[in-house]
């Protein structure tokens, strides 16, 4: 990385002109509000600010009205500004052991030097944001957002831990909103496109075409009110009654238009695509087959959707040629993300077989197919990294009116484990006693995020978040009272190795001590969703940055300890934990060992897990790849698997080869990008963080594991 | 060989006063709000689904599973004859089973 020259500075130099009239400041100075205006000099306004903001007394915002009066005159300032004058009174505070009012009385803001380097530097805190002007915005926003967030919503014990790095409150920067949202298609279909305070209002769509500007138009909306996936059930059983009137080649034509639009999107919020999942099913599931079906102007089409299963099927075909042809430079799609679930009906449908050698082709030339297994009567709508809403009793109710089926995750708090066995020194007890502490701690969190939402919801629909209190069914679109509150875990492999001295991988006394952990975990966020009503379930975090974030403050505050265990490349600083309960992904292993063992945790991590499978330049045959699925299926506890091949993009010819490469093969040029998955997406490299170039160095790459 | 169970499982209960579990060397795991060992123990052998859908299951030696409880009683009776081991009276008439939905991991 260059030095970053400063943006402007002699401009800025110029800007400080509001020289004083040194001597007599009480009536010559003017303060440069931060209302954007010239304000004469007036220590009132000191005074007013304090009573207004703090609970100090008036004869003590007098004195410090005038200490600072006093201050201001000695010092013969030549600039004052009115953040520069709340910095010295905060000062006072503090000398004067106010510490709480100064606290409230804090200004939040961004130092002229770090602006200055945003503006200029990439901010690959999260790899699905591209560098610019909409970015940075972004960046600065929630800069603000995140002390406000540490300030005013958290209790202070709370935001020391996420400070310290003993906690990440996931996506401070959006404090005021959700974490994710998934939903039906059903909505837009039934009540149109009716969004509060939008200049026009849509009635349902009569054509495909029509509910899927619809659809894109609502994801952009929902990325506006909630931090992180959108994501969309059964897609192509929900589209099938739009689909009787097009032909194959209409189909596809409409299949290649929704995944250009949510692949294109890069234009809305930080000009960061929308971060979108489609839930993708063979068979009509279970649920739905009864369920009348809306089809053209939302008016009910007088079949069920167990009627539509050809249609479905064509367009969950059509999909994933789309994908597997990627795009025009022949790159993988990287939204929307297709998750495919595997269930017992699915094996039990007309074509499975075909439709699976078809996803399977998709994984191995593009990657783009998430398996997502449904074992037994279970049912669920995936979206994010990974995360999993698992249907239950009310929900499958609730799958007869299928507009009201939406889920929500209110907030992600994710525990550095490897700094609890630090802290543990061998202890088991004190480990455990360490991870009960951490998770009450988590829980405390969630309960102030979702005070603070609720605070927000309470002022309806003219409120901020207007649209999640929009109740075109009788209800919010967000409901509150059946949030998930998700629990995470990063290092589960590192904490194993400084507490037993072994990875997971080393041996069963590892992955039986790792289990424990994660049991612990489960039981712990039981008994605190029974004591609090809220439901707290764990989550495999994604850790896109804080796999990276917690590496780095253990190595700052617990060097000793963490330098002997963390991974990637100190030298670099490309240093990392391993995410969640992954092993190391540099250990050798087979894929169906790594599938299986991995997944002995994923029962207990009801929210959502994954498997990954690194492919590297590796392009196995569909039929080694299915026979692999149907094994995972069948014979393991495994949530969600998906193959990961690499590509090198080249900037220059604009052709796309296999594998990650220095420099073009076909032209040569070193103008390439590397393109894989980062954790639960594919995205270009050159936007990855160091943590995750050390784990992508890291990674072990099953080459010829499908051979044979 | 490993029985998993939970409090308040009429079945599990039934097992546990028919046999001399420990007699039989049958390990007797307790599926509750506290133990998390018990509840790794259960995920090592790729059970928790099944338990989450019924309770008891008995894991054998060789780390197959029975989950049908006819079953399990039926293999306990051989191991306990095998171990010369008593086994007590079991009331006549229909077996209650596990009505209330209490048979299985919460």
């Amino acid at each position: 990385m260059g030095v970053v020259m400063p943006l402007n500075a002699e401009t800025a130099q110029a800007r400080t002109h509001q020289v004083v009239n040194e001597d007599s400041t009480d009536i010559a100075l003017f303060v440069r509000s931060s209302q954007d205006d010239m304000l004469g000099w007036n220590r009132q306004r000191i005074v007013d600010a304090l009573l207004r903001e703090t609970f100090v007394d008036r004869d003590t915002a007098e004195k410090i009205s005038k200490d600072i009066e006093l201050t201001i005159q000695a010092g013969k300032v030549k600039t004052i500004t009115g953040p520069l004058i709340r910095e010295m009174v905060n000062a006072k505070l503090l000398e004067m052991g106010l510490e709480e009012a100064r606290r409230m009385h804090t200004r939040l803001g961004v130092p002229l030097y770090d602006v200055d380097q945003l503006l200029v530097q990439h901010n690959k805190e999260n790899a699905n944001v591209p560098h610019g002007p909409e970015a940075t915005n972004l960046t600065l926003a929630e800069g603000i957002k995140k002390e406000y967030a540490l300030l005013h919503v958290f209790s202070p014990d709370v935001a020391d831990a996420h400070l310290s790095g003993d906690l990440h409150l996931h996506d401070l920067g959006f404090i005021d909103r959700p974490y994710c949202s998934g939903q039906s298609l059903e909505y837009i279909k039934k009540f149109g496109l009716n969004l509060p305070h939008a200049l026009s209002m849509a009635k349902p769509a009569k054509h495909a075409e029509v509910l899927l500007a619809h659809m894109v138009k609502f994801a952009a909306s929902l990325q506006s009110h909630f931090a992180g996936a959108i994501g969309w059930d059964a897609i192509n059983l929900f589209y099938a009654p739009y689909l009787e009137e097009l032909d194959d080649n209409g189909v596809k034509q409409l299949a290649q238009m929704m995944i250009y639009e949510f692949s294109q999107q890069a234009v809305a919020r930080g000009g960061q695509a929308i971060f979108s999942d489609v839930n993708i099913y063979w068979e009509v599931p279970k649920h739905f087959e009864d369920v009348p079906a809306i089809g053209p102007g939302g008016e009910y089409t007088g079949k069920t959707y167990r009627e539509y299963e050809k249609q479905a099927q064509r367009f969950a075909w059509a999909l994933f040629e789309v994908y597997k042809e990627g795009d025009a430079a022949g790159r993988p799609f990287f939204f929307p993300k297709p998750l495919v679930h595997i269930t017992e009906k699915f094996f039990k449908t007309d074509g499975h077989m075909d439709f699976l050698h078809h996803i399977c082709e998709v994984a191995s030339v593009k990657g783009n197919t998430y398996f997502v297994f449904d074992r037994g009567d279970t049912a669920k709508i995936s979206e994010c990294c990974r995360l999993s809403f698992k249907l239950e009793a009310s929900d499958l109710k609730d799958a007869k009116k299928p507009w009201k089926m939406r889920y929500s995750a209110l907030q992600n708090v994710t525990i550095n484990l490897p700094r609890l066995a630090f802290k543990a020194q061998g202890d088991d007890t004190r480990l455990f006693a360490l991870l009960t502490e951490k998770i009450q701690l988590a829980a405390k969190a969630h309960g102030q995020k979702k005070k603070f939402i609720e605070r927000l919801m309470s002022l309806g629909k003219g409120g901020p978040l207007s649209l999640l209190a929009m109740d075109l069914d009788g209800e919010p679109y967000l409901k509150l009272h059946k949030c998930s509150y998700l629990i995470g875990m990063v290092g589960l492999n590192e904490l194993i190795r400084v507490h037993l001295g072994q990875e997971l991988h080393d041996s069963d006394e590892s992955i039986k001590f790792g289990l424990k952990v994660i049991a612990h975990m489960n039981i712990v966020c039981n008994k605190l969703a029974e004591s609090m009503g809220m439901k707290f379930v764990l989550e495999q975090t994604p850790a896109e940055s804080t796999a990276f974030r917690f590496a780095k403050l253990d190595l700052a505050h617990f060097n000793a300890e963490a330098e002997k265990v963390v991974q990637g490349n100190r030298e670099k600083g490309e240093v990392y934990y391993s995410n969640s309960t992954l092993f190391n992904v540099g250990a050798t292993m087979s894929p169906i060992a790594r599938v299986e063992k991995e997944g002995l945790f994923h029962p207990l991590i009801e929210a959502g897990s994954i498997t990954h499978i690194w492919l590297g330049e590796a392009q196995p045959d569909k039929e080694a790849l299915a026979t692999f699925v149907i094994n995972v299926f069948k014979y393991t506890q495994n949530d969600q698997i998906a193959f990961s091949p690499e590509f090198t993009a080249c900037l220059a010819c604009g052709k796309t080869s296999r594998g990650l490469s220095e420099t073009c093969p076909y032209c040569e040029s070193r103008n390439v990008d590397g393109i894989t998955r980062i954790t639960g997406y594919f995205t270009k490299i050159s936007s990855w963080n160091k943590g995750k170039l050390g784990e992508l160095h890291d990674r072990y790459r099953n080459s010829d594991r499908f051979n044979n | 060989m490993t029985l998993f169970t939970t409090d308040d499982c009429v079945l599990c209960e039934r097992l546990k006063k028919q046999f001399d579990l420990s007699a039989m060397e049958v390990q007797v795991e307790v599926l509750g709000n506290n133990d998390a060992g018990a509840l790794a123990h259960l995920a090592w052998h790729g059970l928790v689904e099944k338990a989450r859908k019924a309770l008891p299951i008995l894991v054998l030696d060789d780390s197959s599973a029975l989950h049908e409880f006819g079953h399990i009683e039926s293999h306990l009776l051989d191991r306990a004859a095998r171990y010369g081991c008593g086994v007590a009276a079991r009331r006549s008439g229909k077996q209650a089973g596990c009505e209330s939905g209490s048979c299985a991991l919460q």
